[in-house]
């Protein structure tokens, strides 16, 4: 497969991103497969951010390895940079700003062009030398020039028509720069892609399954999906940034008891705040979906960098004992289709939902065929809605473990549901009763209702096991989420090595059919990959099927890892199987 | 609130109350504001599937388990997140908060100023007892200084919270001070906060009677004066705030009860966009054209 890997760099404030996005968006519209990344610092102004955008002609697993052509907007760029130049890499650079001196006759093409210079002419906004320079990457990777001026005008008709022609001068300008050719073609098919961040996925996802309302405070990496939805409360749902996050869980907890599909989501320090009322809304036997999206800790951690150490802490969280189902969509894609699917379980088993991304899931882009709306089906579970002539008993003993629920509003179902432990009625069994022998029996059948569901959840779907990539191999890497789709790009190159390596990956990591997820592991050369130091994935493989993995690739020093070094570690490691 | 009809006696069936037995102890002032959120509810007559009580931990929490209606029982200090999420998912529906002034002036006391701030239509209802009655007396935030507990003994030596001063600075739209040895009075300001369209609170002296033998419910009657009486009023926020400092000023010997403060200001739910046409429950859920246009719009 022909690829590209392109990085801009700049400064916070150049509009690297933007840029970016605008790449993205004019490979994808025009039959190629794209998928984008950014590194930044957690300031608004100044500092490194650089902004990578891969194009392939084919589905694209993993931002790609090392630099085929770069854009330097300051010297920083190219110092920061340089040492991920791949052979032959092009670099283009405005001479006014950037000095190449340390990068030449090294087999680079350098392209000087005077990005700030053309883009003041042309508009008098020095912003605009971002697009010169895509109009030249467009020359360089040969996707035809018009294709930027759909995307101009859809990014940026609704601040008028002059913003538009600025752009699509500037970028044309760009194309036709002397000494610009097209150096690396590469050719996409007929289809229009989409360009969506995981966060984006997963709000998405979440709109099409009927949620309505999403409480969040603000913390990178999940502030984006609050922002969803307050960008689109004009159709009909309600976002509400609250004053903390044990205000955020509460109140999502509120509104699906109300009888509205409700989620909350923060990163892990949120979700720290959060963990009481997990256990909270278990006991109820109210739905919730949480939105938990990593990044590098402990503490505060480095606030724009990645991780999945949040794991075992997730699967975990909060006292006492309660069913919970837990999920690391893989890929942007999953993204969408999972969030639909949380709120379904959520309704389903009336527990716990937490959906986990990570930084990096949640905001690189990916390049999509579309959505199938059509498959997303909405179960509210069970749900009463009249009166049986009895007092109405919300915690119904039942043999899957649910009790239909009912909403305020409904006459002659009125109950309390109580976060105390509680009898069929909801009525408490714990400050004046416990410990007495009728009520001690109340708590044994209570809890172990509540229990069953996971026995329910197993036995009712057959999500929770594992996916098996290329069964008939002779290794196979473990991991979950956002690693994934890094360890499927490194089979491909081990395969072109001669080795033939499958890989199983976790999505749905709680519950877990132990038996199956033991008969996939069993007897395999495994190695294990992960984003974290304790290798928490391995640690719940032992504590469910007792299978060990020794052999572990870890990364956990924020940024991305890369199916390059998963390659390279796992040829160190195949002798020692 | 919903739809207020007063009705006529005759019409006055509805039993809001529960066949549970409270678990608070004899005497205590839990019992004479339970009766006053039932006699409030009876005069407004508020369709009993329509009500909800949310509360949190706490004896005072045990609230809505002596109720017929709706109820959420939840954690300590969460009363108004949950009340607002419940009342965000369905604006129809009566959302009265009831608990503590440990559980909404002390672990609570982060969403208590939002709460007042945000204005959603909810009535919240703190009982007032300067201890912590279900951990067994230890000090609350609203205990004097000087004040011996299991928790304190060698006194209090922080300031009590000031809540009627602090909800009228943030913004509350109706802020009223009830005593549980005066249920008459006291069901009335329930009345009025749940008629009220905003948020409203009735901070409620309600002695606990086992583990805080000063606040008793003589110290209170002694003390306690109606606001009405003096012909306060309760539109000026100056003298509204004057009054809330009376407590302090008069070294605790002068403690006025009844209206405080009352303005209207649009609520939450009159603002939010995502509910002009009615509660979120009630509105019809995107089509599969609607999701997909949204789904396009954003790619
Ligand atoms: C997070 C948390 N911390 C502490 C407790 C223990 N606790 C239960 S009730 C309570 C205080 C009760 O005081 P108050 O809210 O004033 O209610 P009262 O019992 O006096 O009516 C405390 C500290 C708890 N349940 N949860
Ligand atoms: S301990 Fe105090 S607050 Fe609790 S029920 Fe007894 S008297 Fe009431």
């Amino acid at each position: 497969m022909v690829d590209v890997t392109i990085r801009i760099a700049g400064a916070n404030g150049d509009g690297v991103e933007s840029s970016g996005n605008m790449l993205l968006k004019t490979v994808a519209r025009n039959g190629l497969h794209a998928y984008g990344y950014r590194g930044y610092q957690s300031i608004i102004r100044g500092g490194h951010v650089w902004y990578q955008v891969r194009i392939g002609e084919a589905k694209l697993y993993s931002p790609g390895n090392g630099i085929d052509v770069f854009v330097a907007l300051n010297q920083d760029g190219i110092e920061n940079q340089k040492e991920h130049f791949n052979k032959n890499a092009i670099i283009i650079y405005d001479p006014s700003k950037v000095n190449v001196d340390s990068i030449k006759n090294q087999g680079y093409t350098l392209i000087g062009i005077p990005l700030l210079d053309t883009a003041v002419k042309i508009s008098g906004d020095p912003i605009m030398r971002n697009v010169v320079a895509i109009g030249a990457i467009l020359k360089v990777i040969g996707v035809n020039i018009e294709a930027f001026d759909e995307v101009a005008k859809s990014m940026f008709l609704r601040k008028g028509e002059a913003i538009v022609s600025n752009n699509v001068n500037a970028a044309r300008t760009g194309y036709n720069y002397e000494g610009v050719e097209t150096f690396r073609p590469i050719k996409g098919d007929e289809k229009t892609r989409f360009t969506l961040d995981g966060n984006t996925a997963l709000s998405m996802g979440s709109y099409a399954a009927g949620c309505k309302l999403y409480a969040g405070y603000p913390m990178t990496p999940a502030s984006t999906i609050l922002q969803w939805f307050a960008a689109h409360e004009d159709k009909g749902v309600l976002a509400k940034q609250t004053e903390d996050e044990l205000a955020a869980i509460n109140t999502a907890i509120g509104g699906s008891f109300a009888g509205v599909r409700s989620a909350c989501g923060t990163s892990g320090g949120g979700f720290s705040l959060m963990v009481e009322a997990l256990g909270f809304t278990a006991m109820l036997e109210v739905p919730l979906v949480v939105f938990e999206a990593q990044r590098t800790g402990p503490s505060t951690g480095l606030p724009t960098k990645t991780e999945q150490a949040d794991l075992l802490f997730i699967l975990h969280a909060s006292q006492g004992e309660f069913p919970r189902i837990v999920v690391s969509p893989r890929n942007v894609e999953e993204c969408f289709y999972i969030a639909a699917e949380a709120f379904n379980l959520a309704d389903k088993y009336q527990c716990p939902v937490i959906v986990m991304s990570d930084l990096f899931l949640s905001e690189h882009i990916e390049s999509i065929d579309g959505f199938d709306i059509d498959s997303i089906n909405i179960n509210r579970g069970k749900i009463a809605e009249k009166n049986n002539g009895e007092r109405f008993k919300r915690y119904l003993y039942s043999e899957d473990g649910v009790s239909p629920r009912a909403f305020p509003g409904t006459p002659g179902l009125e109950h309390i549901a109580a976060s105390d432990e509680h009898d069929e009625y909801g009525d408490l069994v714990s400050d004046a009763l416990s410990g007495i022998g009728k009520y001690v029996e109340v708590r044994k059948k209570m809890h172990g209702k509540r229990m069953s569901k996971i026995e329910s959840m197993l036995k009712n779907e057959s999500i929770f096991v594992p996916k098996v990539r290329d069964e008939d191999s002779d290794y196979f890497f473990v991991c979950f989420g956002s690693t994934t789709d890094q360890v499927i790009e490194a089979t491909e190159m081990l395969k072109s090595k001669g080795k033939k390596f499958g890989v199983i990956s976790f999505n749905y990591l709680m519950p877990l059919d132990k038996e199956k997820t033991k008969k996939m592991l069993k007897g395999k050369k495994l190695i294990d990959v992960e984003c974290n130091f304790t290798a928490q994935l391995a640690q719940v493989i032992m504590a469910n099927t007792g299978i060990e993995i020794p052999n572990r690739i870890l990364r956990y020093d924020g940024e991305v890892i890369t199916s390059a070094e998963i390659v390279e570690k796992a040829l160190g490691m195949i002798d020692k199987f | 609130m919903s739809q207020v009809v007063e009705k006529t006696d005759s019409e006055m069936k509805i039993n809001y109350g529960s066949k549970t037995k409270p678990i608070w102890c004899p005497g205590c002032g839990d019992f004479g504001v339970q009766a006053s959120i039932i006699k409030a509810l009876k005069d407004l007559q508020i369709e009993k599937s329509n009500v909800v009580l949310v509360s949190g931990i706490g004896c005072s929490s045990a609230m809505p388990h002596t109720f017929s209606t709706y109820g959420l029982h939840s954690l300590h200090g969460r009363i108004l997140p949950v009340a607002t999420g419940i009342k965000l998912a369905n604006n129809s529906l009566t959302v009265i908060g009831t608990g503590g002034d440990g559980d909404g002036y002390g672990i609570g006391s982060g969403h208590f100023v939002h709460a007042c701030r945000r204005n959603v239509d909810i009535t919240y209802i703190v009982m007032t007892n300067e201890t912590y009655g279900l951990t067994t007396g230890q000090a609350a935030p609203t205990a004097l200084v000087g004040t011996k507990t299991k928790s304190t003994p060698f006194g209090v030596i922080e300031q009590p919270i000031n809540p009627i001063a602090l909800a009228i600075s943030a913004g509350a739209t109706y802020v009223a001070r009830g005593f549980s040895g005066d249920p008459v009075h006291l069901s009335e300001l329930i009345k009025n906060g749940i008629k009220h369209k905003g948020f409203a609170l009735i901070d409620t002296f309600s002695p606990c009677v086992t583990f805080n033998h000063t606040n008793t419910f003589d110290w209170f009657r002694r003390r306690v004066y109606k606001l009405e009486q003096e012909g306060h009023d309760s539109s000026d926020i100056s003298k509204a705030f004057d009054k809330s400092m009376e407590d302090f000023k008069s070294n605790y010997e002068k403690m006025p009860i009844g209206l405080f403060y009352k303005t209207e200001r649009p609520t939450y739910e009159d603002l939010d966009i995502s509910l002009k046409d009615g509660p979120l429950l009630n509105q019809p859920l995107p089509g599969k054209e609607e999701i997909k246009k949204a789904i396009e719009e954003n790619m």
